[in-house]
């Protein structure tokens, strides 16, 4: 394992009776980095997270966290991670510094650093003028961030997030997202599950795609793509409609299939070929005299991603 | 990055001081003071301590200098309900509710473990009931200055109820972890609140306050005696030997609760069994101290004392160890690692058949015992061996069998619930067969009711039972050939295993 590896996950197994909810996940993740871990309801995504954060155990495999064997050491592993579920889990009757104070308590932090401690979540989490606010008052993005003030109490380097965006408004999303950024730009990692594919696609370093228990894919979305097809979507837009466009097209190497969009003079096709091939391409175009106004590779996002991995690949 | 300065004075100390408890305590204290239950209760203690110290106030002026008994009486009753009821119904929300609420999640990954967990609840509930019965205490002083009780009485008894009040809580604890479902969380709840109010009626507690005010004797002390206080008339005895059996049990109640907490990653079968087995030693000291105490003390008394609690005892600990799950993860296995000392705790681990040598160890031990003071030729004695005969068979057999037929399908769970359902299986279906052939019901003991364990063990004294003692026995052969049966798979399942290319990868 490399030295800036946090978490490294072995083919782990985990089955519910004939189900078999994991298969043979292993992924890494690098330190200070973030993963977006998706998958449609029902993938695994939540059983994997809740094995690697001690609640449960695999049937087969292992994980490390920061060198730590989740299965031989879960109580070591606990220390080094904070785990915060799709759910809020707040206490009445509790203040937001009373709650946190809770957390650090049990995390054995002790007297002054203890105190420190919360301080700092509080001041960091930007939530000091609810510090006597109770808990259960708050509204749920306000929740939410003192969920992942606890989660960080005890300065944990691998945070494991299922679900943290989820029915959260916008303003708190967009929150929520600088928080992770600025979390992964103190050197935690952090693995993070979403179904806003937006929303990762703008936190996440890397993504792993699990559907049916089954890990299809790791890597970041680009690499992933690149992976999955050899050929590229290009756009061009020419001044005007040109009737000689597509025959050309078709003449040059690597180009697949061309789709008119319509009267617009843009024009979309599939191209498998390298950099320096779509260049030669683009000179070729203006060389024969097409009115190129614009040429542009079509930047597939995480959603198109998602899409075309499980789209059904796993029966 | 600003921060708040440390809290100077008493409040600072205090918070450090706060270190040294259990961040449950910490945790469940806050809340309960700002809880309305604490509130309604610790007012309505201070209004009954008031209405009684009105009452003792007439009786002060006309009374007969016995009054201090009746005040004292009432206000026992007040905590009683306080003690009995109101704390437990307390601690079972307070588990539960972190279930519901999917907190315990949370803090089982910080570094508190189970164990601690449920001590900080109950611990919680003793701070709870300390404070009410402090709250008491003024006027429980005032019963003491009106005559017609010592001290040491009230002391004794105070420290019994608030003993056995703790043991409800943590019975309360254990109930609250029996099931993650709301519906039979609630059942239990319900089946809890009607028991504890049944309890109350049925001790007398409830009317004790009203009848407390009539003219009469009044009789005091630790009450819930136990067979260690038999023929021992000192107070002190008594007492001790209530905190044990209180003290023995309660830490059996919390071992299970924290079982019940358990993460997948963790087993902490050993510290369960280690606590059933003392609690088997005292119920064996229970049946024995009387015996070896007293010349007079007759010997079916003994056999019934050891037989009726060791037998309900061997009973429950057998339906869960003999159908333990016998292979265990590898991190379990890592956990109970034989090492140093702990090699000699091996018959008190999990998996590999250890709770089926387990359970028939301590039979061994209570036959022995039962040796020791009866004839063994004595219907006595063989009384003690069929009741071991029948655990053994009802226990076994469905064990082996479900292990047998599929051994991957049947969880303990299942044998479980095979075991429940065999017994009263066999109890019945031989009289409804007979019935269904003969449209008869005769009622007397024959040679079918052999299969029915509480029918033959009841009668076992009866002469009529006599001649199918044997065929009990033959039941006990079968058992303990299941037992063995187990035990061998159970090592078979133990015994570390050739790497396969999956595993050596």
């Amino acid at each position: 394992m490399s030295s800036e590896t946090m978490l490294e996950v072995d083919s782990l197994v985990r089955s519910f009776g004939g189900l078999v909810a994991v298969d043979k996940v292993s992924f890494k993740v690098g330190k200070g980095q973030v993963l977006g871990f998706i998958g449609p309801n029902g993938a695994g995504k939540t059983t994997t997270m809740r094995i690697l954060a001690t609640l449960d155990l695999p049937d087969a495999g292992d994980a490390r966290i920061g060198g730590v064997s989740i299965v031989d050491y879960p109580e070591k592993a606990r220390r080094l991670t904070g785990f915060m579920p799709d759910y809020a889990g707040v206490y009445v009757s509790t203040t937001v510094a009373e709650y946190l104070d809770f957390f650090a308590r049990s995390y054995g932090i002790q007297g002054a650093a203890r105190k420190k401690s919360v301080e700092g979540i509080i001041e960091f989490m930007g939530i000091g003028d609810l510090r006597d606010r109770q808990v259960e008052s708050l509204s749920k993005g306000l929740q939410q961030r003192v969920a992942l003030g606890r989660a960080i109490v005890h300065d944990p380097q691998l945070l494991i997030l299922d679900e943290p965006a989820a029915n959260l408004d916008p303003r708190a999303r967009i929150e929520f997202r600088t928080l992770i950024r600025e979390l992964a730009a103190d050197g935690k990692t952090v693995l993070l599950s979403s179904h806003i594919l937006t929303e990762l696609s703008e936190i996440c370093d890397q993504v792993a795609v699990i559907e049916k228990g089954r890990l299809l894919a790791t890597g970041t979305v680009q690499d992933i793509l690149r992976g999955l097809r050899r050929h590229r979507i290009l756009s061009l837009r020419l001044v005007s409609r040109n009737e000689n466009i597509e025959r050309f097209l078709f003449e040059q190497p690597g180009v697949l299939k061309v789709h008119d969009a319509g009267d617009s003079g843009r024009y979309q096709f599939e191209f498998e070929g390298d950099d320096p091939a779509q260049t030669a391409l683009l000179q070729r175009l203006i060389s024969a005299g097409f009115p190129v106004l614009e040429f542009s590779a079509h930047d597939a996002g995480l959603e198109d991603l998602f899409m075309k991995i499980t789209e059904g690949r796993v029966q | 990055m600003i921060l708040r300065a440390p809290e100077p004075g008493v409040n600072g100390r205090l918070d450090r001081l706060s270190d040294l408890l259990s961040p449950i305590v910490v945790k469940e204290v806050r809340q309960m003071v700002r809880g309305r239950e604490f509130n309604y209760s610790f007012s309505l203690s201070i209004i009954a301590g008031l209405i009684v110290a009105f009452v003792a106030i007439t009786y002060a002026t006309t009374g007969t200098g016995d009054s201090g008994a009746r005040i004292f009486a009432a206000l026992m009753a007040c905590l009683s309900l306080v003690g009995l009821v109101v704390a437990p119904l307390g601690a079972f929300n307070a588990l539960r509710n972190e279930r519901m609420e999917r907190t315990l999640d949370l803090v089982t990954v910080t570094t508190l473990s189970p164990l601690r967990i449920v001590i900080g609840k109950l611990t919680a509930q003793a701070v709870k009931l300390a404070t009410l019965f402090a709250a008491l205490a003024p006027f429980v002083g005032m019963s003491f200055l009106l005559g017609g009780i010592d001290f040491p009485t009230i002391l004794y008894s105070l420290a019994s109820l608030f003993l056995w009040s703790l043991w409800a809580c943590a019975a309360a604890l254990f109930l609250s972890c029996i099931s993650k479902s709301r519906a039979v969380s609630a059942l239990i709840f319900g089946a809890m609140i009607l028991f504890l109010f049944f309890l109350l009626g049925a001790s007398g507690m409830g009317v004790y306050m009203i009848r407390s005010f009539a003219p009469g004797p009044r009789g005091f002390g630790p009450g819930l005696g136990t067979p260690f206080t038999r023929g021992a008339g000192s107070l002190l005895w008594s007492f001790a030997s209530m905190v044990l059996v209180c003290g023995v049990t309660m830490v059996n109640l919390i071992l299970l609760a924290e079982n019940r907490l358990l993460l997948p990653t963790e087993d902490r079968s050993t510290a369960l069994r280690i606590g059933f087995f003392a609690q088997f030693l005292l119920i064996i000291g229970m049946a024995v101290y009387p015996a070896l105490t007293l010349p007079s003390y007759p010997v079916y008394q003994f056999a019934s004392a050891l037989g009726g609690l060791g037998g309900l005892h061997l009973a429950a600990v057998a339906l869960f160890s003999v159908t333990e799950e016998l292979d265990l993860s590898r991190r379990i296995r890592q956990q109970n690692r034989t090492a140093g000392w702990r090699r000699y705790l091996a018959i008190f681990r999990p998996g590999g058949a250890w709770g089926a040598i387990y359970v028939l160890a301590q039979m061994a031990l209570f036959l022995v015992v039962g040796a020791i003071f009866l004839d063994t030729n004595t219907a006595n004695y063989t009384w003690l061996v069929a009741i071991c005969a029948y655990i053994c068979f009802f226990t076994g057999l469905p064990a082996w069998a479900g292990r047998m037929m599929a051994k991957r399908h049947f969880k303990p769970f299942h044998l479980r619930a095979g075991v429940l359902l065999l017994v009263p299986v066999m109890a019945l279906l031989p009289d409804f067969l007979v019935y269904l052939a003969t449209g008869d019901y005769g009622g007397l003991y024959s040679s079918r009711h052999v299969l029915d364990p509480f029918r033959t063990i009841s009668a076992w004294r009866d002469l009529t039972t006599a001649p199918f003692h044997f065929l009990s026995f033959g039941l006990g052969v079968i058992g303990v050939a299941t037992y063995l049966m187990v035990i061998r798979m159970g090592q078979r399942a133990w015994m570390p295993q050739e790497p396969t290319n999956d595993t050596a990868h």
